[in-house]
């Protein structure tokens, strides 16, 4: 795990020296993000479980990116398919429009 | 109906699916379990065998189907070989009380005889039997996802403290 965080951090300085005087812009770019599902093999990814799928859409109902759920590919695949079925059944919403 | 069998399937084997279907909320429950009847009958008619039956009970629907906001949520895990849900979904489009239905299929080639059958008189009654109408049964399912858990997955990252500079 620090080796990783090391390695980022290496990375990291490099984008820092770029961005200059942009002052702590970067703040949470050294943050790694573990997949969930990876870390905790027990949750499995159902589109029956729309209290866990919430987590990967937005309020307005969009899937989150992987950028920003930190997912990785397989897990982002297998939600998404998640979240079109959940979306056919009525679990989640297709989309949260305004009034 | 003589239709043709998938050649992917390993003979003498068949798939696993799972159907669910959702009722109109004012289904009573005799209607409920007449269309859970029709159900069975199709699927056990056709070779099927029938793992499971549950009753989600009535939820709030995330958006409107056919004009209505809530719905009798029927779960069906089977296994069964082709068409048997082609002839499922044929029945259900028919029937008006039906207004959503999806089958998913899960697994293939599996022998039925090794799957046990969670099955028995008691399942269809139970099934046939909506829960109260509670807005927060739809909450209080899907028990297996820890609840404030992924907090951090959406913590803005510029309100984080900023990172000391090494130079």
């Amino acid at each position: 795990m620090s080796r990783i965080e090391d390695d980022l951090d290496d990375k990291g300085d490099d984008r820092r020296g770029g961005k200059g005087g942009r002052g702590g812009g970067g703040g949470g770019m050294n943050r790694r993000k573990v997949c969930r599902f990876c870390a905790e093999t027990t949750t499995l990814i159902d589109y029956k479980n729309p209290q866990l799928l919430r987590s990967f859409v937005t309020d307005r109902g969009k899937m989150v990116p992987r950028r920003i759920s930190g997912s990785c590919a397989k897990h982002q695949r297998a939600i998404s398919v998640a979240v079109r079925r959940a979306r056919m059944l009525a679990l989640l919403p297709i989309t949260v429009g305004g009034e | 109906m003589a239709r043709l069998q998938s050649l992917r399937d390993a003979p003498g084997t068949s798939r696993e699916y799972e159907t669910v279907y959702i009722l109109r909320p004012n289904t009573a429950n005799d209607g409920v379990a007449e269309i859970n009847t029709k159900v069975k009958g199709i699927i056990e008619g056709m070779g099927g065998k029938i793992l499971k039956v549950d009753n989600w009970g009535k939820r709030r629907l995330a958006y409107e189907v056919a004009k209505e906001r809530k719905g009798i949520y029927l779960y069906w895990r089977y296994l069964a070989t082709a068409g048997v849900v082609e002839e499922t979904e044929r029945n259900l489009r028919m029937l008006d009380l039906v207004i959503r239905f999806m089958t998913v299929r899960l697994d293939e080639s599996i022998n039925p005889e090794a799957r046990p059958t969670e099955i028995d008189d008691a399942s269809y009654e139970r099934a046939a039997t909506t829960a109260a109408d509670e807005e927060d049964l739809f909450l209080s399912r899907g028990d297996a996802a820890p609840a404030g858990d992924d907090d951090d997955e959406y913590e803005n990252p510029v309100a984080e403290a900023p990172i000391g500079q090494e130079n």
